[in-house]
């Protein structure tokens, strides 16, 4: 809204994140633009996850710049980043539901940082009916809707999952960081899990963690693979093809020295980055 | 020698190892405190244990709240020479120890609820300090729990005995006293009600851009309102067992009955209030069993 057209969603400088002495991620420069599709690839260990948790302001990095939605994160005060989580959707490993809530009072949780909403009616979960209907029609479109009732320490793992989706849907955020939004669902609910994706990242930028190739047409029209802590590959989705997924799988079997591809392909990857306008060579 | 034996083992078998050790260790401890009663002569029963327990069991085995309907209407109490001393009628004298016994329950009642309120509220900021998630200042956290621990410490009678001296004779020292212990209790309770929280879910609020008013209310809130509840019905069950002996130190209530009939070996007295604490326990036991379950 006050950000305009041709600022980035996300802009990272120089950033490295240490844990235990062990470096997770070196990303010398990244650059989404707002309203991109995303999707970043990578064996286990390779910073995914982390990434992410550097974005939604969960996990703190040792160094660098980094700056989501037009807010730099060194300048952000408590009230600021309240603003940013509220403009940011976030569906991480980890984040779980209420246990002692229903689904639809978590669904509702995602409304909370709404404008409109009174203090009173937040504090006490008394929501007004025109957000109820809202929860119960994002908890129908996946498939929920008998369960809306159901306390979230008694649904299953994939039916949780569905509960943070929706939720998502409520916040209507202008950045979606998901984390593997698929990964305890059967294939029937991940398409319907894709297609709230995409309704709840509508004209907002997403950022999507993905292990299943088949689903990289559904959720990105960009694709960064990451291993090691490191961009192996940032490349449009037209540009991914499996032999380069299985190089960037198999280099998780090797030492982090030797994580690039072999040089004629990183040199093309360099090629592509440079030439797309919206990332700085400078 | 013996460490490079011991580092060959395998863990499993160290593990069993230390076990047996730990348990001779026990067998130890048992055995010096059986032989030094012993050896102090301290292991007796008394003279004629088995007559005592014959007459004890034959007065407790008829409460005297049966004489409120079964009991002689005119007993005389006669001198040596067989003048008549006093007459009293049994079934009166007994209704009125009963509306007696109902008069302490309520205080033993009162006593318990107004104490176990007094201490979770006692307990709850100092339960806030001393748990270990919210990182409250070092010094004020080991402070708060070295006043739990020792409020745990205290028995509630030891309590009790101080207080009556400080505050009287009466219900007010027993509610006291058992705040001051219970206090204990709650904040140990209380304290891991708030470390076993799921941190996730309250980032997951958090996450949505929630206020800190709203992550309490929908987050920590409903997660820690029904634990609260089930160890305050905890400790309040646990109270109603314990003030019921408060009387015995003057604080009123069951206790003073208990004493009394006691010391004059009515035994079958005994037994009727024995019986009244008995239902008044297992009655409230079940009904806060009920209420945690259905909290849970």
């Amino acid at each position: 809204m006050s950000l305009a057209p041709d600022e980035p969603a996300v802009r990272i400088t120089d950033l490295a994140v240490v844990a235990d002495c062990r470096v997770l991620l070196q990303l010398p420069r990244l650059q989404i633009a707002s309203g991109e599709q995303v999707a970043i690839v990578g064996p286990n260990g390779a910073g995914k996850s982390t990434l992410l948790r550097v974005l939604g302001g969960f996990a703190r990095p040792a160094r660098g710049e980094v700056e989501v939605l037009g807010r730099r994160f060194h300048s952000l005060d408590r009230v600021g980043w309240q603003q940013l989580r509220r403009e940011t959707g976030q569906l991480l490993q980890g984040l779980h539901l209420v246990p002692r809530l229903t689904a639809r009072e978590n669904v509702l949780i995602g409304a909370l940082a709404r404008p409109g909403l009174s203090a009173w009616r937040s504090w006490t979960r008394c929501f007004p009916a025109a957000l109820v209907d809202e929860a119960d029609a994002a908890l129908d479109a996946l498939g929920m809707s008998a369960m809306r009732h159901l306390r979230a320490d008694r649904l299953s793992g994939g039916e949780r999952q569905k509960v943070g989706l929706a939720r998502l849907q409520l916040q209507r955020p202008r950045l979606v960081l998901a984390d593997e939004p698929t990964a305890a669902l059967d294939p029937a609910a991940t398409a319907l899990a894709c297609a709230a994706l995409r309704r709840s990242a509508a004209g907002a930028t997403l950022l999507t963690v993905v292990h299943q190739p088949s689903l990289l047409p559904l959720l990105a029209t960009r694709v960064i693979g990451l291993a090691a802590g490191q961009i192996v590959f940032d490349r449009p989705l037209a540009a991914v093809d499996a032999l380069l997924l299985d190089a960037l799988y198999a280099s998780s079997d090797r030492p982090p020295s030797g994580t690039t591809i072999e040089p004629g392909q990183a040199d093309r990857e360099r090629g592509i980055a440079s030439a797309r306008p919206r990332l700085s060579t400078s | 020698m013996k460490a490079a034996s011991a580092a060959q083992l395998s863990p499993a078998a160290r593990g069993r190892l230390g076990f047996l050790a730990l348990a001779g260790f026990y067998g130890a401890l048992v055995l010096a405190c059986v032989a030094t009663l012993a050896a102090a002569g301290d292991l007796s029963l008394g003279r004629n244990p088995w007559d005592n327990l014959l007459k004890s069991l034959a007065d407790f085995s008829r409460p005297s709240f049966l004489d409120v309907w079964f009991g002689p209407t005119r007993l005389e109490y006669r001198g040596d020479g067989g003048e008549l001393l006093r007459v009293e009628n049994r079934r009166e004298v007994e209704t009125a120890f009963l509306w007696a016994l109902v008069r302490a329950t309520w205080t033993t009642f009162q006593i318990a609820t107004l104490g176990s309120l007094l201490a979770a509220l006692l307990a709850l900021p100092l339960a806030l300090l001393a748990a270990r998630n919210l990182h409250a200042p070092r010094l004020l956290a080991g402070a708060a729990r070295g006043v739990l621990d020792v409020a745990r410490a205290v028995h509630t009678l030891v309590f009790g005995l101080v207080l009556v001296g400080i505050v009287g004779l009466g219900p007010t020292a027993g509610i006291l006293a058992i705040a001051l212990h219970s206090m204990g209790s709650y904040g140990k309770l209380f304290a891991e009600s708030i470390e076993s929280l799921d941190r996730g879910a309250i980032d997951a609020v958090r996450a949505t851009g929630a206020s800190p008013a709203q992550v309490f209310f929908n987050a920590v809130w409903p997660s820690v309102l029904p634990q609260f509840v089930g160890n305050h019905l905890y400790v309040w069950e646990y109270n109603i067992r314990d003030s019921t002996i408060l009387g015995l130190i003057g604080a009123g209530g069951l206790g003073l009955l208990v004493s009394e009939a006691v010391s004059l070996f009515q035994w079958s007295r005994l037994a009727t209030v024995m019986l009244v604490i008995v239902a008044l326990v297992m009655g409230f036991d079940a009904l806060s069993r009920r209420i945690r379950e259905a909290l849970r």
